[in-house]
C-alpha cells in the first residue's frame, strides 16, 4: 500500500473541496494539503449549478433581509447565529471569486450585475449568465493552480476514514486507475463530497453524487442531520431530472397547467401579475412549488407527459434576445435534449430531487463532533437550510464554509499531535479488505437492481408528500437491500479503472444514507418545508419538532434517530407566508409594532 | 422505447485481458430521446459490468463522456441514437492512449491545461474591502466564449497535430491561455508568450480547423490558437522596440 | 505492481480517417497547383526576355490543348483553394466587430469569397479591354 503524509487532507474537489484547499494553502504555505477526488475537479457536481450565488450587494437590501429570507426558506429549522455569519461573509466571499477572475455577468457601468430568485425579497443572487457554478468551479480549480503546497489526488476513489484514537488521521482511497489503495495520512481531514440526490430515481445530479462522504463518516459514528430534508427542484426536464434553473422564473418565466392557468396562485403565492414580483408566485420557494404542482397532479390539472404528467414553464415573453443573454444554457437543453425553442414553444416541467439539506453534523466552524473531522458544502448541515434552502445559497455555502473548514483544519492539524504511522497503516489495511472482499463476493445479488428498486422506493416513500405508511415501507426495502446488498456478485475483478466495483461501494454509500433520510422522515410527525405529511400530520409542530433529527448508526446499521435543539437567536417561528398573504402579515407586523 | 434496438458497437480494451483492442456489440432498445450514454448505462446495467467510461452531469457542463461516436468526437450525453443508422461504433477518445474501454489517460491533457498559468494575475492589485473590479459587459464579451471551455478534451481528438506529435500543447489549452490574456482584469500576458512562442506552441498548428468544428460549447480553440500566431509573430518582430513588458502585480 | 497499460494507437493514415480531414488534405494539396502557377508565369517571364521566339513559343504552348487543359486544371484547382481558404478565414482573424456586434464567421468567409470574385472579375475585365486594344 502506498502511503503518502499530508498535514490536512481535503475529500472532494467540487467547490467547497477547493475553495477548502486555497484558504488552507493561503493560511499556512508550508503544510501540504491532500485534495482527493474521485473525478477531475472540473467534473464535480458544482458545475451544472445554473441559477447562482447569494451576496447581499444592493443599496437597498440588507443582511437583514438575507437573514429573514434564509431562515423563513428553511421554516425555522435554521441556525440562527450560523445564518447571521453566513450571510455577512457572502458578499466577501462573492467578491473574493471575482478577484480570482470569475466571469460575474455585469451591469453597463462594469459592476457586478444580481438577479432576483425564488423566495427572495430583494434581488441579491450573483451570476455568470446561466453557468454559474461551472465558472465558480473552474475559477476555483484554476485558482488552485497557484498554490503549490495541494498535492491534488484526481481520480482517487474514497474507501474510508481513518480514525485513531477517536480522531480522524487519514483516508484510505484507491487509485482508479490502477486500483491500489493509498493511505494519505493527515493531521485533519474535510469532507466535501457533495450530496446524495442519486438516491432517489429521478434527480438534477450527476451521476457522482452518491453521498460518499456523509455515509463514511456515518460509519464512524458521526451523526447525519436533517436527513429527511431532501429539495425537489419544481422545474426539470420529464424523464431525465435535468434542472431548469429557477433563473428561468426571475428572469420572468412563468408556469401554467394544462389550461393555461398561473395555477400558482391557488396555493397562497398570489396574486398573479404580469410582471416578476418577489416571494410572489413563481419566485415563491423550491418546496411550496413542487408541492403545488403535487396538487394539481391531484387535481388533474397537468399535462400528460411522457414521463408522467407535466406544467409548462413558459419563457416565450422574454423574447429570443434576452433568452439567449441571460438563459444560453438553458435554451441549449431544450433545443438539443427536447427539440424545443423555448423562444417559441414552453417547455414541459416537473419536479426531480435536487438537493439534499441535511448532511454530517458540523457546528458554524465546520467541525463535526470527530476531532480532526470538518465538513463543508452539501454533505453537511451547518445550519443553514433548515427545512428547505432558498435558492442560490448553496454556492455561497460552498464559498464561505470551504474556507472556514480548510482554514480550521489547517489551525488543528496543526496543533495536533500526529498519530503513529505503523498504526494507521494496520488501520488502513483493516479498512481496505471489505472493499477486497466486494471485489471477489461470490453472491448472486446485482448492483444494479438494487440500486434501482433503492431508487424506486425512495421516491414512493420520501417523495413530495409523504404518509407513515409508506415511509415504513420504504425503511423495510431499504434494510431488505441493506441485506442483499452483502451478497453481491460483481462480474469485474480486474484492477484497472473497474468502475462496477467503484459503483458498488458507492451503492454501500447510497443505502447508507437512504435509510437515514427515510428513519428521519418516518420519525418527524409534522409538516416542515421540504417534509410534508398527508397522514394526521399536516401541520407543523413547533411544540414537538422545532428540532434538528440526528441520524446515528447503530452496529446492525439501522439508523438510531434522536433530535437537537435549534439555535434560535432573533427571528422566532412565524407563519411562512409568501404572495400576498406574506405582505399582508409585514404590515400587521408593522402595525402592531408602531 | 419503441420495443426497437440498435447495435452499439464499442471498442473495448481491458489491460490485463486484451493485448489491443476489440470491437464488441451489444443490442439496446432506444427511443428518439435515448442519448448515447444513457444507452452505455443501460449496457453497463443490464448487459455487461465490465465496461467503463466516464461520464456524470448528463448535460454536457462536466465534460467528463468525451468519445468517438460514429468516428467523431462527441460527448455521449449529447449524441443521440436516433441520429445513427442501426449500427454506431463507440470508441475512446482519439489521441489519448486508451486506459480501459472508453477512459483515456488525461495526464497530459491536464498537464497542459496546468502549464499554460490559467489564472487571473491581476494588472492591479485590488483589496477584497474595495470590491470587484470594474469591467464592462463589451470587455467581458471579448473573452466570454474562451471561458466557456468546459476541458472535455473533444478538440485534442479532432486534432491530427496533437496525435502526431502529443506534447503540442494543442487548442483547448490554448483557448484558456487566450481566455486569461484576453481579461481585462488582467496582466499576465507577457508570461504566457512564453508558451505560446515555445516549440510545442502554436506554430505546431497547421489550421486544420476540426477542433472548432467538434466543440460542443462553441469556443472555437482554432481562433485562440491562430489569433496567438499573429500575437507571437508580432511578439517576435517587434521585442526590440518595446521597453520591457510589466509583470504581473502578485506573484 | 500496476497493471496499467495504456495502449496508444497509430496514427498512420489518419488523414484518410475523417472528411473533414480528406478536405484538409485537398485543401493543402491544392496549394501545389499555386505554386505550378507561378512557375509557368516564371517561364513566361523568361520567355519575354529570352526574345520573340521564344515568347512566341510560350504563348503557343498556352493555345494549345495540353496548355489549355494544363491551365483549366489550376484553374479549377486555384479556385477550390481560394473557396477554401475564405471558408477557413474566420478562424485565423481576431474578432471583427462592426457597431460593438462581432461580425458571424459566415459574414467574413461570404464578404471574403465576394471580394475573390470582384477581384477576379476586375482583372479579366482589364485584360479583355487590352485585349482590344482599349476599345471595350
Amino acid at each position: 500500500m502506498q502511503v503518502f503524509k499530508a498535514d490536512v487532507v481535503i475529500v472532494g474537489a467540487g467547490g467547497a473541496g477547493l475553495r477548502a484547499a486555497i484558504a488552507a494553502a493561503e493560511s499556512d504555505p508550508a503544510q501540504t494539503i491532500a485534495l482527493v477526488s474521485k473525478v477531475y475537479p472540473m467534473r464535480s457536481h458544482t458545475v451544472a449549478a445554473e441559477g447562482g450565488s447569494a451576496g447581499v450587494v444592493q443599496a437597498h437590501d440588507s443582511f437583514d433581509h438575507h437573514f429573514a429570507d434564509t431562515v423563513t426558506g428553511g421554516d425555522w429549522l435554521c441556525e440562527q447565529d450560523v445564518v447571521d455569519e453566513f450571510v455577512r461573509e457572502c458578499p466577501r466571499e462573492m467578491v473574493q471569486l471575482e478577484h480570482w477572475g470569475c466571469p460575474w455577468s455585469r451591469k453597463a457601468d462594469g459592476h457586478v450585475n444580481v438577479r432576483a430568485f425564488g423566495g427572495m425579497k430583494i434581488e441579491r443572487t450573483w451570476f455568470a449568465a446561466d453557468k454559474t457554478g461551472f465558472h465558480i468551479l473552474h475559477t476555483l480549480f484554476q485558482t488552485s493552480l497557484r498554490y503549490p503546497s495541494i498535492r491534488r489526488f484526481d481520480e482517487y476513489f474514497l474507501v474510508d476514514l481513518i480514525v485513531d484514537e477517536g480522531r480522524a488521521a487519514g483516508v484510505l482511497v484507491v487509485e482508479i486507475a490502477s486500483g491500489e489503495f493509498t493511505l494519505i495520512e493527515a493531521g485533519a481531514v474535510v469532507f466535501a463530497t457533495g450530496g446524495a440526490g442519486r438516491v432517489f430515481r429521478e434527480n438534477t445530479n450527476g451521476g457522482i453524487v452518491t453521498g460518499d462522504g456523509m455515509a463514511v463518516a456515518y460509519r464512524h459514528g458521526v451523526p447525519l442531520r436533517d436527513m429527511e430534508f431532501v429539495q425537489y427542484h419544481p422545474t426539470c426536464m420529464p424523464g431525465t431530472g435535468l434542472l431548469f434553473t429557477e433563473a428561468c422564473r426571475g428572469e420572468g418565466g412563468v408556469l401554467v397547467n394544462r389550461d393555461g392557468y398561473r395555477y400558482l396562485q391557488d396555493y397562497g403565492l398570489g396574486p398573479a401579475e404580469d410582471k416578476p414580483r418577489n416571494k410572489y408566485m413563481e419566485l415563491g420557494p423550491r418546496d411550496r412549488l413542487s408541492q403545488a404542482f403535487w396538487h394539481e397532479m391531484q387535481k388533474g390539472r397537468t399535462v400528460d407527459g411522457r414521463y408522467g404528467p407535466v406544467v409548462h414553464l413558459d419563457l416565450r415573453h422574454l423574447g429570443e434576445a434576452r433568452l439567449h443573454e441571460r438563459l444560453p444554457q438553458i435554451c441549449e437543453l431544450a433545443r438539443e435534449f427536447m427539440g424545443i425553442d423555448p423562444a417559441r414553444e414552453p417547455i414541459p416541467v416537473r419536479p426531480a430531487v435536487h438537493y439534499t439539506m441535511g448532511g454530517i453534523l458540523v457546528d458554524g466552524g465546520c467541525a463535526s463532533p470527530m476531532p480532526g473531522l470538518y465538513a463543508a458544502g452539501e454533505c453537511s448541515s451547518v445550519g443553514i437550510h433548515g427545512a428547505n434552502r432558498l435558492g442560490s445559497n448553496s454556492l455561497a455555502e460552498l464559498s464561505v464554509f470551504g474556507k472556514r473548514a480548510g482554514e480550521a483544519a489547517m489551525r488543528y492539524a496543526r496543533e495536533a499531535s500526529r498519530a503513529d504511522s505503523a498504526r494507521l497503516l494496520q488501520l488502513a489495511e483493516a479498512a481496505a479488505t471489505p472493499a477486497r472482499a466486494l471485489l471477489t463476493g461470490d453472491g448472486s445479488e446485482r448492483i444494479a437492481d438494487i440500486r434501482r428498486e433503492m431508487a424506486q422506493s425512495m421516491e414512493e416513500g420520501c417523495g413530495i408528500y409523504r404518509t407513515g405508511e409508506r415511509m415504513q415501507a420504504t425503511c423495510d426495502k431499504l434494510a431488505e437491500l441493506a441485506e442483499r446488498y452483502t451478497r453481491v456478485r460483481l462480474t469485474d475483478r480486474s484492477s484497472v479503472w473497474n468502475s462496477e466495483w467503484l459503483l458498488a461501494i458507492e451503492l454501500g454509500y447510497q443505502l447508507e444514507v437512504a435509510r437515514a433520510m427515510a428513519h428521519s422522515a418516518l420519525l418527524r410527525r409534522e409538516s416542515r418545508g421540504a417534509h410534508q405529511r398527508l397522514d394526521g400530520f399536516e401541520a407543523r409542530d413547533d411544540v414537538n419538532f422545532l428540532k434538528h433529527t440526528l441520524s446515528t448508526r447503530a452496529a446492525d446499521g439501522v439508523p438510531q434517530i434522536s433530535y437537537q435543539d435549534v439555535k434560535i437567536t432573533r427571528s422566532p417561528p412565524a407563519v411562512r407566508a409568501y404572495g400576498a398573504a406574506q405582505h399582508a402579515a409585514e404590515q400587521a407586523a408593522q402595525g402592531g409594532a408602531v | 422505447m419503441t420495443g426497437q434496438t440498435k447495435t452499439v458497437a464499442v471498442l473495448r480494451y481491458r489491460p490485463e485481458q486484451d493485448e489491443a483492442p476489440v470491437w464488441q456489440e451489444y443490442q439496446v432498445p432506444y427511443g428518439d430521446d435515448t442519448s448515447v450514454l444513457a444507452a452505455l448505462n443501460y449496457i453497463k446495467d443490464e448487459l455487461d459490468g465490465t465496461l467503463s467510461f466516464r461520464w456524470s452531469c448528463r448535460q454536457a457542463i462536466c465534460g467528463s463522456c468525451g468519445m468517438m461516436i460514429g468516428g467523431k468526437p462527441q460527448l455521449a450525453c449529447k449524441a443521440f441514437l436516433r441520429d445513427y443508422p442501426e449500427r454506431v461504433t463507440v470508441e475512446a477518445l482519439a489521441h489519448f492512449p486508451i486506459e480501459r474501454d472508453l477512459v483515456v489517460v488525461m495526464d497530459g491533457f491536464i498537464d497542459k491545461l496546468q502549464k499554460v498559468k490559467p489564472y487571473l494575475i491581476p494588472r492591479e492589485m485590488r483589496a477584497l474591502e474595495d470590491g470587484e473590479y470594474l469591467q464592462t459587459p463589451e470587455e467581458m464579451d471579448l473573452y466570454a466564449q474562451f471561458a466557456g471551455c468546459i476541458n472535455c478534451g473533444l478538440c485534442y481528438a479532432a486534432c491530427p497535430q496533437v496525435g502526431l506529435n502529443p506534447d503540442f500543447l494543442g487548442p483547448g489549452a490554448i483557448a484558456l491561455l487566450h481566455r486569461y490574456n484576453l481579461d481585462s482584469r488582467d496582466g499576465g500576458q507577457a508570461e504566457r508568450m512564453e508558451m505560446i512562442n515555445a516549440e510545442l506552441g502554436v506554430f505546431n498548428c497547421t489550421a486544420v480547423g476540426y477542433c472548432s468544428e467538434v466543440c460542443p460549447k462553441m469556443v472555437d480553440p482554432a481562433n485562440a490558437v491562430n489569433v496567438n500566431k499573429m500575437n507571437s509573430a508580432r511578439d517576435y518582430f517587434f521585442r526590440f522596440l518595446r521597453p520591457a513588458p510589466k509583470q504581473g502585480g502578485c506573484r | 505492481m500496476s497493471k496499467r497499460r495504456p495502449y496508444v494507437r497509430p496514427m498512420d493514415g489518419w488523414f484518410k480517417r475523417d472528411p473533414f480531414f480528406i478536405e484538409y488534405m485537398a485543401h493543402e494539396g491544392t496549394a501545389v497547383f499555386v505554386w505550378l502557377f507561378a512557375l509557368e508565369m516564371l517561364a513566361g517571364l523568361f520567355a519575354l526576355a529570352a526574345g520573340e521566339a521564344a515568347w512566341g513559343g510560350f504563348t503557343a504552348f498556352l493555345a494549345s490543348v495540353p496548355g489549355l487543359l494544363l491551365n483549366g486544371l489550376i484553374l479549377v484547382m486555384l479556385l477550390y483553394h481560394g473557396v477554401s481558404w475564405f471558408l477557413i478565414m474566420p478562424r485565423t482573424l481576431p474578432p471583427v466587430r462592426v457597431g460593438g456586434r462581432k461580425v458571424p464567421g459566415s459574414t467574413i468567409s461570404a464578404v471574403g469569397l465576394a471580394a475573390m470574385l470582384v477581384a477576379s472579375f476586375a482583372v479579366v475585365g482589364f485584360f479583355c479591354l487590352l485585349a482590344n486594344g482599349g476599345q471595350g
